[in-house]
Order: structure tokens, then sequence, then C-alpha cells
């Protein structure tokens, strides 16, 4: 079109050219507008999803009446109000839990974390109500499958260890963090999904370890790529940009 | 006569009239005609053959119906004559099994497609005389040209179709290299089947060809299979395999550097040595040998009646093309080849299948690792790259929204009070609307408003972005050319309408609503709304030279803006700068400009670059979300 004359581009002339490769790139707008939709509606972000779909002029897509029901199911999870989310799981759909065991383990087990932070932080310390759940809905799942099991054996020290004010070995911290909260919160976003027949996994989510991925093997097969590859996120990058590296390419094949 | 007058608008001859058709067919389509019909018409006696083999041309011909397929037989003739030595058509074009619904497969489709196409347009310049000439005139013509013009007919069908010189794409291997084989070997039945025809002079004496293009790294998995029509009277002294482009082909492959082949006389496998490696069974008359490449792990294995042999080769060079070879030695001996015209005998397509689940399954693998990005984990990668191209892009509100909806779920997750999560900061508000506003200015052609409020809130970027405020000071002068058109075609329509009207006064109604018609067509051109013109106004002397007046004013004021330009720029070394300069200047010289040559430079659409780089400079991130995704995209084609 008007290419000789309004774009007067300042050509930066040590540019990888890689970098080149990648300017030359266009992604369609369309495309990514569809990536972003995909991961609000499937992780469950309704008002955000909503508000693009008017503001990139999208349509949402038809599926969800579940995302209001997965929103509170995450966030009773989150919450840890592990009751209430199974409740509403199976009130989508009994059978999601009857399927995966070791989805419904996992929330058993978040339950029983739970009840054992309640227990031990409570002036008594009575730990029967933790004991008794324990060994009325985990133990006898856990018999069937020795990942369960120690995940179980786990579990339970935290009874002992949990009172004590100092810190706790690492794999005990680490059920007490909230990422074991988000991630079971995750799995079960997935397996609602998956059971609607949706596609389980947010497309961005595959996008981004697709990236992570490639450019592994690019560089495990000494490809001549741009050392520090700028994702454009701000901060952090900054200063790592400019100082690309010039070489060849990785795509010559 | 009315078919010859088909005939003359067939071939882009506009000014004869159905009368002197003839004479000017004669004159001026004569070498047209001999290009296609001389040869088609020989062909319908004696070569019924040459056009049961050119079935493939189903695709060029259906757009030209009856007389369409003509070309492309006659073109073949010319081939079976040997006038034109050579293919003078395109090869059929056909995808392997295992790689269909590839990007691979995709890309070199549209490159055959625009290869057919430009063909195509080659052809019809030439053909359409013929095709409707045989149908429409009598044939005695015809034949009295036929005879005086076979000379001719050897230079026109010589002069080739345009090649395509960048294809960027590899294609892949489609039939043997007649030019790329040892004398003693015979090439048939299109280049699919290959027969050793002479003597054996020396013992270790072999006849190699290899395919026409290498196999293509891009495929991932390169396959071919391999029939052995005869094994000959002595021996089945048959190679299969692939060679680099500079091994010798008078021996039999495997025996030279960069050689690989599985021999059918004793089931070994050879690599730069005559002594081979025990491997499968031998091989014989009627077995299906398949050879195929694994250019993600640089090994080779083959397939016997559709089993596998396991893995062959090894540690192949990643930057040899190797080429689809055969050797044969014995007299008789008769190969045919699938590239994959046909079905294979072994199961390709399952294992392209389970190749790719294992990809997919070590990608699925990854771990996010944090160093990677400047997030701890994905979902918060993820959320700031979400966040920020809705940012970027303007989404305001979708990004408030989704903010909130984040820094929710931190919340949930974080009332523990031992557990803290890093709360998403939330959209830098006033920037995002800032921005926007001063796109939209852009994207309206308000190139004033624009510069106003960038000044305002982000002075430092029009400083910094020399080039940007050049180009926003261009685009400027351009939307000033609009408006001067636009009004200039008002008054000028106006004029037109009220002539047409008083001249026409019984036709009143029909001339209104052409005029009607008119502007709008104008109305689109423009992408603007003008106001509707109401019949009232049309005859609104007032009105008119208002605009008229308005017109002048602009147009001063144009050229007096455009001196300005020119004068803040006039020392400007730099080409772009000059070049860019002196095209937008050329647009006064016209009256109406969206009629010249520069007219792309009026298009609305120009003002979209223009507001995308000056968003970008003022994020000074300089499209870097998008950069993201083609980092993905690009990375995603290394693989």
């Amino acid at each position: 079109m008007s290419s000789s004359t309004v774009s007067v581009s300042a050509a930066t002339p040590t540019q990888h050219y890689f970098q080149r490769k990648i300017d030359d790139v266009k992604p369609s707008k369309t495309d990514i507008n569809f990536v972003v939709m995909d991961y609000l509606v499937s992780e469950g972000y309704p008002r955000a999803a909503e508000k693009f779909a008017k503001e990139a002029n999208i349509q949402l897509p038809l599926e969800e009446e579940s995302i209001q029901s997965r929103v509170e199911i995450r966030q009773a999870i989150h919450a840890g109000d592990i009751d209430a989310a199974v409740t509403k799981i199976n009130d989508l759909n009994p059978q999601i839990l009857d399927t995966d065991a070791a989805l419904h383990f996992a929330l058993l087990r978040l339950q029983l974390i739970e009840l054992i932070r309640s227990c031990t932080s409570s002036a008594t310390s009575d730990v029967t109500p933790a004991l008794s759940f324990a060994s009325s809905q985990l133990a006898p799942r856990a018999a069937t499958n020795p990942d369960f099991l120690k995940d179980l054996e786990l579990t339970m020290t935290l009874l002992i260890f949990l009172p004590a004010t100092g810190k706790l070995q690492k794999e005990l911290g680490e059920l007490l963090e909230p990422s074991l909260r988000r991630d079971v919160a995750s799995r079960v976003n997935e397996a609602i999904l998956t059971s609607m027949g949706a596609r389980g996994e947010a497309r961005m989510r595959s996008l981004v370890r697709l990236r992570q991925w490639a450019e592994a093997k690019a560089r495990g097969a000494n490809k001549d790529i741009p050392p520090v590859m700028p994702l454009g996120l701000q901060d952090a990058e900054d200063r790592m940009i400019g100082n690309n590296g010039e070489g060849a390419d990785v795509m010559v094949q | 006569m009315r078919r010859s007058s088909y005939a003359a608008a067939l071939a882009g001859n506009t000014g004869s009239s159905p009368a002197n058709t003839a004479p000017t067919r004669s004159g001026a389509f004569s070498h047209l005609i001999n290009s296609g019909s001389t040869p088609h018409m020989i062909s319908q006696h004696r070569h019924s053959r040459s056009i049961d083999a050119d079935g493939h041309h189903d695709s060029m011909s259906t757009s030209w119906g009856r007389g369409g397929a003509l070309p492309s037989y006659s073109s073949q003739t010319g081939h079976w004559q040997g006038l034109g030595g050579g293919a003078q058509d395109i090869p059929p074009f056909f995808v392997p099994s295992y790689l269909r619904g590839s990007k691979h497969a995709e890309k070199l489709q549209e490159a055959h497609k625009a290869k057919l196409a430009a063909h195509r347009e080659y052809r019809s310049t030439h053909s359409s005389t013929a095709g409707s000439l045989s149908t429409s005139s009598s044939s005695v013509n015809l034949h009295k040209m036929a005879g005086s013009h076979r000379g001719m007919t050897h230079e026109v069908i010589e002069r080739q179709a345009p090649v395509f010189v960048d294809e960027p794409v590899s294609p892949w291997p489609t039939k043997w290299n007649e030019s790329d084989k040892f004398a003693q070997l015979d090439i048939e039945d299109g280049g699919r089947q290959a027969r050793f025809s002479g003597s054996q002079k020396t013992h270790d004496e072999a006849a190699s060809v290899r395919a026409d293009c290498p196999m293509p790294r891009q495929c991932g998995i390169y396959y071919y299979e391999v029939t052995v029509v005869s094994k000959g009277k002595d021996g089945r002294m048959i190679g299969v395999g692939f060679s680099g482009p500079k091994v010798a082909l008078s021996r039999i492959p495997g025996w030279e550097p960069d050689s690989f082949a599985y021999h059918g006389d004793d089931g070994q496998i050879f690599n730069n040595t005559t002594s081979g490696k025990n491997y499968g069974p031998k091989f014989g008359t009627l077995d299906v040998i398949g050879c195929g490449i694994n250019f993600r792990t640089d090994t080779a294995f083959f397939t016997k009646n559709g089993h596998m042999l396991g893995p062959a080769f090894r540690d192949l060079k990643p930057n040899m093309p190797y080429y689809p070879t055969i050797g044969m030695k014995k007299p008789g001996e008769t190969l045919r080849v699938n590239f994959g015209q046909e079905p294979f005998a072994f199961d390709i397509d399952k294992m392209v299948q389970d190749e790719k689940a294992t990809i997919q399954e070590e990608i699925n693998q990854t771990k996010f690792t944090a160093s990677a990005a400047s997030a701890p984990d994905e979902t918060q990668f993820i959320h700031r790259l979400i966040s920020q191209y809705l940012a970027h892009d303007g989404y305001v509100e979708t990004a408030q929204a989704f903010a909130e909806e984040i820094v929710d779920e931190a919340r949930a997750l974080a009332n523990d009070d031992d557990a803290t999560i890093p709360y998403q900061e939330a959209v830098e508000d006033m920037d995002a609307l800032n921005r926007q506003k001063i796109r939209a200015a852009i994207l309206e052609g308000d190139i004033d408003k624009a510069l106003k409020h960038t000044q305002a809130y982000y002075p430092s970027v029009l400083r910094d972005n020399e080039n940007i405020y050049f180009k926003l000071r261009c685009r400027k002068f351009i939307e000033m050319i609009r408006d001067c058109n636009e009004l200039n075609t008002q008054c000028q329509t106006t004029h037109t309408s009220k002539r047409s009207a008083a001249s026409n006064p019984n036709k009143r109604n029909s001339t209104a609503t052409d005029e009607y018609d008119f502007q709008m067509e104008l109305d689109e051109q423009f992408g603007v709304n003008n106001p509707t013109p109401s019949l009232d106004n049309l005859n609104d002397e007032d009105d008119l030279e208002d605009k008229q007046v308005k017109l002048q004013q602009l147009t001063a004021n144009t050229i007096a803006y455009g001196q300005e330009l020119g004068a803040e720029f006039a020392n400007d070394p730099r080409r772009e700068v000059r070049q860019a300069l002196k095209d937008t200047f050329a647009l006064i010289a016209y009256e109406n400009a969206k009629e010249s040559s520069l007219a792309p430079l009026l298009e609305i659409d120009g003002r979209v670059p223009v507001a995308e780089e000056l968003n970008s400079a003022i994020l000074g991130t300089s499209k870097r979300f998008s950069r993201y995704q083609d980092n993905k995209q690009l990375l995603l084609t290394h693989t």
C-alpha cells in the first residue's frame, strides 16, 4: 500500500536475524483474542470475559453455563471450604469425582489438611475429628493405591508437627501452602471442562508450554537464537533488552 | 457468428465487431491458434494415449469447460512429439498420506496453486482462442493453418509459463530425476518406474537414480516405498536407500560416503562400505521395500511388505540433503516407486502419529521454569501476559475486570494469615485511558488532537521518536488533502446533479436516484458519513458556494501546512523522509487524488499503523506482547 511513503522505519542495524524474523510474523489479532478469550472462559474469569467480548467485539463462547459454578467451586476450594466445593461439583455432575479417584482423593486430603489445621489451632487441640475423618474417608481409598497411601501418611504427620511453632520440613510446609489449593482447584476445573466435552486445559497454557519446550529444544540443539528472548513483561526484562547476540537463525533447516 | 465473437471476447480482443472477426482471427490470432490447436488436432488422431495419461489435468480443465481441456492436451502432445522437450506442465500435486494436514503440505499446496494459477493465466491467453475456434469455425480453416504453422508451434511451446523462482517451502520428491541417473537406466511411466536396460560391463558397475528432490527435513519423517516389479533374470542386486547429491551414480547405493542403502541380494545394509551389515531379509520380485528418515532423531529405517525392520542408520548429517536413491545391476531389473501418490504398504501414518504423540507428551511434560520468564509460576506468568495485552491493546474495561478477578482469587487464597500472595497490581488505568484517547483520535483522522494529547501526557515521546512525529505530521497533511478531496467531490456532485436535473426534467426522478447512488458510493469510498444529499439541497446555491469557499480555504490551509511541513524537514538527510515527503506532496498536484496513482496514500487504513506505532512508542514496549506471540509461532515452525 503506502509502503514507500508513510512507513519511514528507522531500521536498527544490529538486530538479530531471529528478531527480524519475529518482526515479520504478524500474528492475527483475532487469534490472540481467541486465545485470551479461551483462557478467560476456561479458567473462569466471567466478568473479564464478558467485558472482553464487548470490547473486542467477539462472541462469548456458548458453552458457558458452567462458568459461574466453576468460579464458585474454585473460590470454595481456595477458601478451604472443601465440603461446599464437593457438593457443588456433585451438583454439576456427580460422575466427575466418581470416575476420577485421584482427584477425589486430592480433595479429601485437602479437607483433611484443613481439619488438622483447625484442630491444632483450637485451644483444646482435640485431634479426634481429623483422625476420624482420616480413618473413615481417606484410609479406605489409600489402601487401593500406594501413592494415596504415601500422601496420606505425609499428611498425618502434620498432626504431630503442626502444633510446634518451629520450622516445618519442606514437604510438610508445602501441604500448608495456598498453592496446593490452587493446584487442586485447577485440576477440578479441568475435570469439569473435560466432563463437558470441552478442552480441559486453556490453550494459553499449552502455548506457554510449547514455547518453553521449543526454546529449550532450540537451545539444546545449539541453534543460534538470541540469548534472551524478551517476552514483553515490563520489569525484570527491561534491562535485558538490547543486549541480544547476533548470528543466524533457528529456522534454517 | 455469435460464437466467434465469444472467441474474440475470450481472447481479450475488445475492438473487433462480429463482422470482422474472421479476418482478425487469421491475422492477430494466428500464433495463438498454433500454440494450442495444431498439436491438438494431431493428437486426437495419433496420440490417444497421451490424453489418457493426462487425466490429472482435471483441475485445470474444469475451469475452462469443454474448450479448456484442450490446452493441457496440447502441451502434453508437444511433449510426446518431442517438440517441447521436458515437462511442459506442472506435475499433479499430491500429499503423502502421513503428511496430510501438516503445515508443510499446506504451504506446498499453496505454492502449487499459485503456480497453477500463473500457468493458467499464461495458457488462457493462448488457449481460449484455440478452444473456441475448434467449436465455432469450420475446420477447413484450421487444417490449412495446421500445415503451415508447424514451425511456430515449436517456438510457442518452448516459451514456458513463468516459473516461480522463489519457492520457500521445499517440495518433496515426486519422481525419478531423468537428468540425475546413470545412463543405463531407463525411466518410464512419468518418472515412477526405473529399469536397468544396458548390459553390465564390469562387476562393480551399477546404475542408480536419484529422485527429483531431496527428502524435506520439514516433514519430520519422510518415507517412500519401492516395489520390485522384476528382479531381472540373474540376481537381485537391487539397492534401495538415499544419498547426497554428489554421490556417484555408477555404483550401487550404499558403497559410497553419504550413500545409504538396503540391498536385496543379501538383506544387508550399507553405508560407505562394500561389506554390509546384517539387517533384514533378502528381497526380490513383488516385494515392497520402504525407506524412511526420521529427521528428529536423524535415523533411518526400512520396511519390507509393510513390516518395520527397525532402525538401520543413525547419526545422519543434519545439513545434508538426502535424495531417495535406488540402484541396480542386472538387465531387466525394474523398480516402481511410490512417493505417496498411492497408499503405502507400511502403516506410516500410525508411525507419524505416534511420533507426534511422543512430542506432544514431551511438550506437556515441560515444566515451567521461573527463570525463563519474569514471573514466579506459570499461572502468574499467563496472568501478566494477558493483562499486559489487554492494557496494551486498549481493552481497558476488560483489563480492569480481569485485574479485579485476579485480586479476588488471590484474596480467597490468602485468607490464611500465614500465606502471602503477591497481589497483581491493578492496571495503570489512567495510562491506558490516555493511550486509548490518542489512538481513537488518530483513527478518526484527527491528528491534531492526537498530537495535542500526546504532547500533554507524554511530552518525551514525540521528542524521542522523531520519525513517529514526522509520520504524524505527514498523516495530518494527508488528512487535509482527504478533506479537500471530499469537499471537492461534493461540489462537483452538486454541479453535475444540478445540470442533469435541469436537462432532463422529465427524468428527474431517476436522475435523483442515480445521483443518490453515486453519493452512496462515494460515501463508501471515503468511509465517512457525508450528509446524505437531500433533494432540496441540490438546488441550494448558497450551499454550493459555501462549500466552494470552504474548499478554497481548506486548500489554502493545506498548502500552507505543506509548506510548513516541507520547511521543517527540508534539511533532513534521511532517504525515507525525503521519499515520504515527495510522495506526500505529490498528492497536492492532483485535483482528485482519489483517482491518481497515489490513491493508496489516502486510504484510511493508513491511520492504523501510525496509531499503533505511536501507542507502542508511548508504552516504550514496542509490541512486546505480540512479540511473545511471534516467538511462539517462530519456535513452533522450528520443530
